[in-house]
């Protein structure tokens, strides 16, 4: 197979060389120097690693940068836009729905994910949507109160 | 001049958002595993993949000629022996990590398999002197500890009632998100820079400059070798100093005179990573029909892996309760990584030896936990008080008794708690309490800070000291702007590199104890240079000015109000400066008792609804309460609670490290077998903070997990009547606890 020489990453196409079998996840960091995705675990356990492919969340740690093609790759370093948080991140700093950070990044990833999938998910759907992005230091509470916080302001805006 | 806390307190006690939160939110913040330096090489570890072994040959000539390799740096030897499943022997350097991976393979190394124990009852039943000798001995199992109470022996033969049990917790992973590691770069003028993910900024650079300087005899001295830590991803207790993966690192890039990435795999930062000692014990306990304890006995026993060192503290058992005590503790020593400091170590282990048998002795007494427990606390005292008339040393009752009621009110215990066992149903619902205490004072050594006043108005408050995710960067802004009059966001911080002053490693919740102070000290000292500095030019007397209201800083004598940026405006060329520093000796000195101090206590209630069809625990709420003195951010402090609440949910559900007896690895070294909690299995979580500002600032880190997983234990208990004395509370546990109590449902 052919070395990957481009992906659209963030709105732009990023020209790059790279083999294709190697994890999407290191090429954004490595190569792209993107590395608000993390390295958590290294086998689509714990989504630190989240990015969006083709608006949907994926593990990127575990997605082979030759399967990507020219789907757009969304990351958090392209979710605030011209310097304004993505509401989601705001709600996070106003829930303190973080404390090392480390899997804050994909946790954004995932719920943004969600939120473009169902604009107005219940409780359980957060949940599930949710449930394999792990924190060690233990926010769990605060993140599904950041996520509720966007989807009941949405829910105000009428939308 | 004595240090104080203001009087009247703008920010402190107010909930401030986390100053780092936009960075760490938007993907900005750099932690270590984020670092990428021009020309950087990737290094691996080459590890043993057996128990116990010698190194009969080792050759690393064909890995070297492999593309991409730029250094190799061997740890062991041929003829070494290697004493676990994972022990480094290697470490090898190339321009990619799959380079790296694929030359470490070509590695030439053979073993002499050698006879290994990595189970703790295994070497009960025989010690085979499978570990590395201390002291000339190989024994698995040392010497045991015991001590005995004067009062032992009458207090278990006039107990009325007597009641015994097994009890015990396994070896639990650190299991840090981000993995233990760096990136190592030599500069031109011989120094050494290190990113490291670390708990001990400052402590890491002195113990690079003294390893480096020792075995090169270089001249390194400590100013030229620098460890940056601007953010990193959870530590636990497991990243205390370079590490072996930090020398490797060091010894690579200063061979291959190129920066060196060395971050370890998920399955290595679990095997070697860091973990916390195991503790099982049998109990006994005796008390006073009307539920006065008389006496209390544990043998208990635990592994430190190879490690040597106590698996409980020893001269707390009991634990919170002052009982009679018989006490008896056995070190074994098996084939496994040693043991790391781990939230609050030795703690966990404590209360589950102490607060699971006072549930099965209220069962019997036909009582309420809850009012065994007020029976049984200590009781306050007054000669403490004489020196520290607020701690918890003096207030045990007080704090421990108003601290239970709160937890009552908040889970409606009244309501909830009825007699173990009985209630119909299948799923049946349980409620359960365990007390703690922790320490939390300033660390012995000293902690600095230097907060810089500028002419346009700018305020730096700098120091070496890490922000783990605990909030303490916030709590120094805090500190700072509450002093200089200004809001937390105005203060620019410096922090985390070693650099930046001397600064103790974050262990023993001690960062808070020991910073806060000192950055009182320097933003109080700031002040007072910058008044000096500028009430000649504002023909006004230095003690006239004075902090104001909205920011505006008051000449109190001519009732002239003038605004922040007028008077450091007055600074022209010069800057203001001062410098603080605190430390445990400072503390302790009778006018700081209010500034900082030690002694916490805390008090958990879980409720759980147990399938006693399919064993499956599940825990519905948590009610955790806990003082820490004066309260500095709510808004962190509340997280890092319920941080330790999340933790120790996940010690009573999930966590487990499970070592295969035949091959002598660990069979779970991954998140899928070793399984943390997600979103879905938590509970609702309540937490109290029992603030208490007279006693100065004390640390929070470590004490909220330390009763979580007992309190669950307890309401499992009172679900279904049967005792899972062991955690995680499987559901085969739980239905094994169910089959032997047999009878019906």
């Amino acid at each position: 197979m052919a070395n990957v020489k481009e992906l659209h990453v963030n709105g732009s196409h990023r020209v790059l060389n790279s083999d294709p079998e190697r994890s999407l996840l290191s090429v954004l960091r490595d190569d792209l120097d993107l590395t608000g995705s993390k390295y958590g675990c290294g086998e689509g356990r714990c989504g630190a690693c989240t990015v969006l492919l083709d608006g949907q969340a994926v593990r990127s740690c575990s997605t082979l940068v030759g399967s990507v093609g020219n789907k757009p790759i969304e990351t958090i370093e392209g979710l605030a836009k011209d310097g304004k948080l993505h509401p989601l991140q705001e709600a996070f700093l106003e829930a303190d729905a973080l404390q090392c950070g480390y899997c804050t990044c994909g946790m954004i990833m995932s719920a943004c994910s969600l939120l473009k999938r169902d604009p107005h998910p219940s409780r359980e759907d957060i949940v599930r949507a949710m449930n394999g992005n792990i924190c060690r230091c233990g926010v769990y509470p605060r993140i599904l109160s950041a996520i509720e916080r966007v989807t009941r302001a949405r829910k105000g805006d009428g939308q | 001049m004595a240090t104080s806390w203001p009087k009247k307190r703008r920010l402190i006690g107010t909930k401030i958002q986390r100053l780092d939160g936009p960075v760490k939110a938007t993907g900005k913040a750099k932690y270590s595993y984020d670092i990428n330096r021009p020309g950087m090489l990737h290094a691996v570890l080459l590890r043993c993949p057996h128990a116990h072994a010698k190194i009969k040959s080792l050759d690393a000539a064909d890995a070297e000629k492999m593309p991409g390799v730029k250094a190799i740096y061997a740890i062991k030897k041929a003829g070494e022996e290697l004493y676990w499943a994972g022990e480094e022997i290697l470490g090898l350097a190339a321009d990619t990590e799959e380079h790296a991976l694929d030359a470490v393979r070509a590695v030439k190394i053979e073993y002499e398999v050698l006879p290994h124990i990595v189970k703790e009852e295994d070497a009960l039943k025989e010690d085979r002197k499978t570990v590395s000798p201390v002291g000339g001995k190989r024994d698995n199992v040392l010497a045991a500890k015991d001590a005995a109470d004067d009062a032992f022996d009458k207090g278990m033969t006039d107990a009325a009632v007597k009641v015994e049990g097994s009890y015990g917790v396994p070896v639990v992973c650190h299991q840090c998100l981000e993995s233990h590691g760096l990136v190592a770069e030599w500069g031109e003028d011989g120094g050494l820079t290190v990113w490291a993910s670390t708990q001990a900024v400052w402590g890491t650079a002195v113990e690079l400059a003294r390893y480096f300087a020792g075995k090169y005899k270089i001249d390194l001295p400590a100013e030229k070798v620098k460890c940056i830590t601007h953010y990193m991803g959870g530590g636990f207790g497991s990243k205390f100093g370079p590490d072996i993966q930090g020398l490797v690192a060091a010894e690579l890039a200063r061979t291959a005179k190129a920066p060196v990435k060395l971050m370890l795999d998920r399955a290595s930062e679990i095997v070697a990573g860091g973990n916390r000692p195991s503790a099982y014990g049998k109990v006994r306990i005796g008390a006073t029909k009307d539920g006065k304890i008389t006496a209390y006995e544990v043998d208990c026993y635990g592994t430190p892996g190879v490690g040597v060192t106590d698996t409980v503290t020893f001269n707390a058992l009991p634990y919170v309760y002052p009982i009679a005590y018989k006490r008896k503790h056995t070190r074994i020593r098996t084939n496994a990584a040693m043991q790391r400091a781990m939230r609050a170590p030795n703690h966990p282990q404590n209360c589950t030896l102490t607060e699971f048998i006072l549930d099965d002795l209220a069962a019997k007494l036909g009582m309420d936990p809850l009012q065994l427990r007020l029976k049984n606390l200590p009781q306050n005292d007054a000669e403490k008080a004489k020196i520290a008339p607020h701690s918890l040393d003096a207030l045990k009752n007080t704090i421990y008794t108003r601290e239970i009621e709160i937890a009552a009110a908040l889970s409606k215990w009244k309501e909830k708690w009825h007699p173990p066992g009985k209630t119909d149903g299948v799923v049946k619902h349980g409620i359960g309490m365990a007390l703690h205490t922790w320490g939390g004072q300033a660390s012995p050594q000293s902690n600095e800070c230097t907060v810089t006043i500028h002419a346009d108005g700018s305020v730096v408050a700098r120091t070496s000291t890490q922000d783990l995710g605990t909030g303490q960067r916030t709590v120094t802004a805090l500190v700072t702007a509450e002093i200089l009059g200004l809001e937390p966001g105005q203060i620019t911080l410096e922090f985390g590199e070693s650099t930046f002053g001397a600064s103790t490693g974050s262990g023993g919740s001690t960062t808070i104890p020991s910073q806060s102070p000192a950055t009182l000290r320097a933003a109080t000292a700031a002040r007072d240079d910058l008044f000096a500095k500028v009430a000649p030019k504002l023909d006004a007397k230095p003690e006239d000015l004075i902090v104001g209201v909205e920011g505006k800083i008051l000449d109190k004598a001519k009732n002239k109000p003038w605004t922040w940026k007028e008077i450091c405006a007055r600074l022209d060329k010069e800057q203001a400066k001062g410098t603080g520093f605190w430390n445990y000796g400072e503390s302790i000195k009778p006018d700081n008792r209010d500034v900082s101090s030690s002694g916490v206590g805390g008090v958990q209630i879980a409720e759980v609804l147990v399938d006693t069809e399919t064993g499956v625990v599940r825990c519905t709420r948590i009610v955790a309460v806990q003082d820490c003195g004066m309260v500095v951010n709510p808004l962190t402090c509340e997280s890092q609670v319920a941080g330790g609440v999340i933790m120790g949910l996940n010690y009573a559900l999930f966590e487990e490290r499970i070592m295969d007896r035949a091959t002598g690895r660990m069979v779970n070294p991954d998140m899928e077998f070793y399984k943390l909690g997600g979103i879905e299995d938590m509970p609702q979580i309540v937490v109290h903070l029992h603030d208490m500002p007279e006693r100065g600032v004390i640390g929070v880190g470590e004490p909220p997990v330390i009763s979580t997983h007992a309190a669950i234990g307890n309401a499992i208990f009172n679900a279904i009547g049967a005792r899972v004395g062991q955690t995680p509370f499987t559901p085969e546990r739980v239905l094994a606890a169910l089959a032997a109590k047999g009878g019906k449902r």
